[in-house]
C-alpha cells in the first residue's frame, strides 16, 4: 500500500473512530442527546460520507494533495481546534449576538472552507469533521455524526482546487453547478413556505426548531449565491479569492445537502422538511458568511505569506 | 504559548497512579456498562465507584466547584423536567400508579395545569439522576487528571498512528489556547470601542464586522503554527517511527484495572441480555399507590 493511500485510509478510519467515541461516550451526557434508535442509520451515513471522500481520493490518488506530512498534521489540529472554539463561542448561548430574521451570526463555517482551500482536502476534511464533533460536544448539543461528516465534506470539497493544475478552468462549472442547486433549493422553499425551521435556536425564548421558516431564511441560499457571484466577478483578477469562495460554496451546498438528506432516513423527515427545514437554513446563511469572511481570511493569509516568505 | 487544561500532578490521587490508557479503557467500560441499566439497584454501585473515584482523585472542591455545580444543576434540571412532563420515560413502562395529583386552581382557556406524581415517574427521575451523575462525575475528572503531555502518547498507545495521535493531541491542547486568544483579541478590540454584542447594520454589515475578531485569531493561530512545524521538522517528525519523551508503563495494577473494567462491561452485557437491570419500581410502592 503506497504512502498516500495509507494516509487516506488511516484518516478515514481515525475520523470514524472519533465519531464513534463521540456518539457512544460523549453524546449520552449532552443536553439534547440523539435518539439511540437512530444510531445504526447515522453510522450508515457516516460510512457513505467516508466512502464519498474515499472515492474522491481514489480517483485522484496520484495527486500530492493527499499526502499528510508535518505541516498537514499541525494545520489539521489548528483547524479543528479553531472550528470547535468558534462553533462553541457563536452557538447563540455564549455571546447573545443579534439574529436577523432567523439567520444567526455563526461564522465558524468559514474555517473548514478556508483551511480546505488553503491547506488541502485532507486538512479540510479533518477540520470540518473533527472540529464539528468537538464543537457540538462542547456546546452540549447532540452529536450528529452524519452532520460532522457533512462538515468534513465541506472542507474536503473546498480543498479540491489542489487536485486541478489550472484553478481557473473548473471555476465556472463549479459556480453554475452551485447556482443550479441554490435555485433548486429556493424553488422548494416557495413550494413549501410554511414548514418549520428545524435548526433555529432562539436562546432568549428557549425555542428550538418549532418556528416556521422566514422568507429571508428560505431565500438565503439564493442571496448567498448572488454574493458569491459578485465576489467571483468583482475579484475576477484575484483568482485566489474567487476560487476559495466558489469552491467553498460548492462544498457547503454538497456537504450540508448530504447531511440534510440523510435525515430523511434517520429522522423520518420528508424531502421538503429535510430540504426546506434543514438544508436551506443551514446552507443559506453559511454561504453568506463564506462569501464575506473567506475572502478576508484569504487576503490576510496571503499577506502573511508575502511577509514571511513561506 | 499553549494554555493547558486544569491538570496538575496530585500526589494522593488514585486515578493518577494508573497508566492513562488503562484509565481510559476502564472509563469506556464503565460508561458502556452504566448505559446498560435503568434499574436503580444496579446503577447505585456505579455511583459508588464514581464517587469513590471523585473523592480519591485529589481534585479540590475549589478547582472543580464551577464545573461540578453546573453538572449537578444540569442533571437535577433534566431529572425534574422529565419528572414533571413524563417525557422520555414513558417508553420504559406501560402503566403508571398514581400517588397524588396536584391541580393548580386556575383554568387557562379550559386547560387546568395538573401534575401527576406517579411511582414510575419518581423512580425514573431517581434512576436518571443516579445514571447521569455516575457518568458525569467520571467524565468531568478526565481533564483534571489526565496530563496534557500524555494525550499524544496515550492515543498512540491506544493504536492510532503517530501523525494522527499527534494531531489529536494538538487539537485538544489548542482548544483552550485559542479560547484564550479569542478572549484576548476581543478584549483588545473592546478597548478600541468594538462590541461584539452590539453589532449594528444589516446582516452583511454585521458579518463583515466580525472580521476584526475572526481574522486575527485565525491568522495568529496559523502564524504560531510555523514554530510548531519547525520544531517538529527539526526533530524529523514523520520520517520514521516516533519516540515519545514520556513513556507509559503498564504494570500489574493497570492490567488489573483494565480487567476489572472489562469484567464489569461483560457482566453488564450478560445481565442485560438475560433481562436484568430493566427499569424497576418496588412492588411495595405500587401496592401502596393502590396498584
Amino acid at each position: 500500500m503506497n504512502k498516500s493511500l495509507l494516509s487516506m485510509v488511516i484518516t478515514l478510519v481515525v475520523i470514524l473512530a472519533i465519531v464513534a467515541i463521540g456518539v457512544f461516550f460523549i453524546d449520552p451526557n449532552l443536553e439534547f442527546p440523539i435518539d439511540q434508535a437512530t444510531v445504526p442509520a447515522r453510522f450508515l451515513f457516516v460510512g457513505i460520507g467516508l466512502l464519498i471522500a474515499f472515492a474522491i481520493y481514489y480517483s485522484t490518488r496520484e495527486n500530492s494533495a493527499w499526502e499528510v506530512g508535518t505541516r498537514q498534521v499541525v494545520w489539521m489540529a489548528i483547524g479543528a481546534a479553531l472550528y470547535a472554539v468558534f462553533s462553541y463561542l457563536f452557538n447563540g448561548t455564549v455571546f447573545v449576538v443579534p439574529s436577523v430574521s432567523q439567520v444567526a451570526l455563526r461564522p465558524a463555517i468559514a474555517i473548514p472552507m478556508f483551511f480546505g482551500y488553503t491547506f488541502g482536502p485532507v486538512v479540510g476534511f479533518f477540520t470540518g469533521a473533527i472540529g464539528n464533533m468537538f464543537g457540538d460536544a462542547w456546546t452540549g448539543f447532540s452529536l450528529s455524526p452524519q452532520w460532522s461528516i457533512g462538515n468534513g465534506l465541506v472542507g474536503l470539497i473546498s480543498g479540491m482546487p489542489f487536485l486541478f493544475g489550472d484553478k481557473k478552468r473548473s471555476l465556472d462549472t463549479v459556480l453554475w453547478t452551485g447556482g443550479a442547486l441554490a435555485l433548486l433549493g429556493t424553488v422548494l422553499y416557495f413550494l413549501n413556505p410554511t414548514l418549520p425551521n428545524t435548526l433555529f435556536f432562539d436562546a432568549a425564548n428557549n425555542i428550538f426548531g418549532d418556528a416556521p421558516i422566514t422568507l429571508f431564511a428560505g431565500i438565503s441560499i439564493l442571496v448567498g449565491f448572488v454574493l458569491v457571484l459578485i465576489v467571483r466577478f468583482v475579484f475576477g483578477q484575484n483568482l485566489d479569492i474567487a476560487a476559495a469562495v466558489t469552491w467553498g460554496m460548492l462544498g457547503n451546498i454538497l456537504g450540508l445537502l448530504f447531511a440534510a438528506l440523510s435525515d430523511i432516513w434517520i429522522n423520518g423527515y420528508s424531502l421538503p422538511v429535510a430540504m426546506v427545514g434543514e438544508f436551506l437554513p443551514a446552507a443559506g446563511p453559511n454561504l453568506i458568511f463564506a462569501a464575506i469572511l473567506v475572502p478576508l481570511l484569504v487576503v490576510a493569509y496571503r499577506s502573511v505569506q508575502r511577509q514571511s516568505g513561506r | 504559548m499553549l494554555v493547558a487544561w486544569r491538570y496538575r500532578k496530585r500526589p494522593n490521587s488514585i486515578i493518577q497512579k494508573f497508566d492513562p490508557r488503562a484509565w481510559l479503557i476502564f472509563y469506556a467500560c464503565f460508561l458502556f456498562a452504566t448505559l446498560s441499566f435503568w434499574d436503580v439497584r444496579f446503577l447505585l454501585p456505579f455511583l459508588v465507584v464514581a464517587l469513590f473515584t471523585l473523592f480519591t482523585s485529589g481534585v479540590k472542591w475549589t478547582e472543580i466547584r464551577r464545573a461540578l455545580i453546573f453538572i449537578i444543576g444540569f442533571v437535577f434540571f433534566f431529572a425534574i423536567l422529565t419528572f414533571l412532563t413524563g417525557r422520555g420515560s414513558s417508553e420504559l413502562y406501560e402503566e403508571e400508579h398514581l400517588i397524588r395529583e396536584l391541580r393548580v386552581p386556575i383554568s387557562i382557556f379550559g386547560w387546568v395545569p395538573t401534575l401527576k406524581i406517579t411511582v414510575e415517574r419518581v423512580f425514573f427521575a431517581v434512576s436518571q439522576l443516579v445514571r447521569v451523575s455516575s457518568i458525569s462525575i467520571m467524565t468531568i475528572l478526565i481533564p483534571y487528571s489526565l496530563d496534557p503531555r500524555l494525550y499524544g502518547v496515550t492515543f498512540k498507545g491506544l493504536g492510532l498512528p503517530d501523525q494522527f495521535a499527534y494531531a489529536m493531541d494538538l487539537t485538544m491542547r489548542f482548544i483552550p489556547t485559542f479560547g484564550r486568544d479569542f478572549q484576548l483579541t476581543m478584549d483588545a478590540q473592546r478597548a478600541r470601542g468594538y462590541e461584539l454584542e452590539k453589532l449594528s447594520g444589516g446582516l452583511f454589515e454585521q458579518v463583515r464586522k466580525m472580521g476584526p475578531i475572526f481574522v486575527p485569531v485565525t491568522i495568529h493561530a496559523i502564524i504560531g503554527s510555523e514554530d510548531i512545524i519547525d520544531a517538529m521538522d527539526l526533530r524529523a517528525f514523520g520520517i520514521g517511527p516516533r519516540t515519545w519523551l514520556d513513556v507509559l508503563d503498564r504494570d500489574f495494577k493497570d492490567r488489573l484495572l483494565i480487567w476489572f473494567g472489562v469484567a464489569i462491561l461483560v457482566g453488564s452485557i450478560f445481565l442485560e441480555l438475560f433481562g436484568y437491570g430493566q427499569f424497576w419500581v418496588p412492588e411495595a410502592l405500587i401496592r401502596w399507590a393502590g396498584g
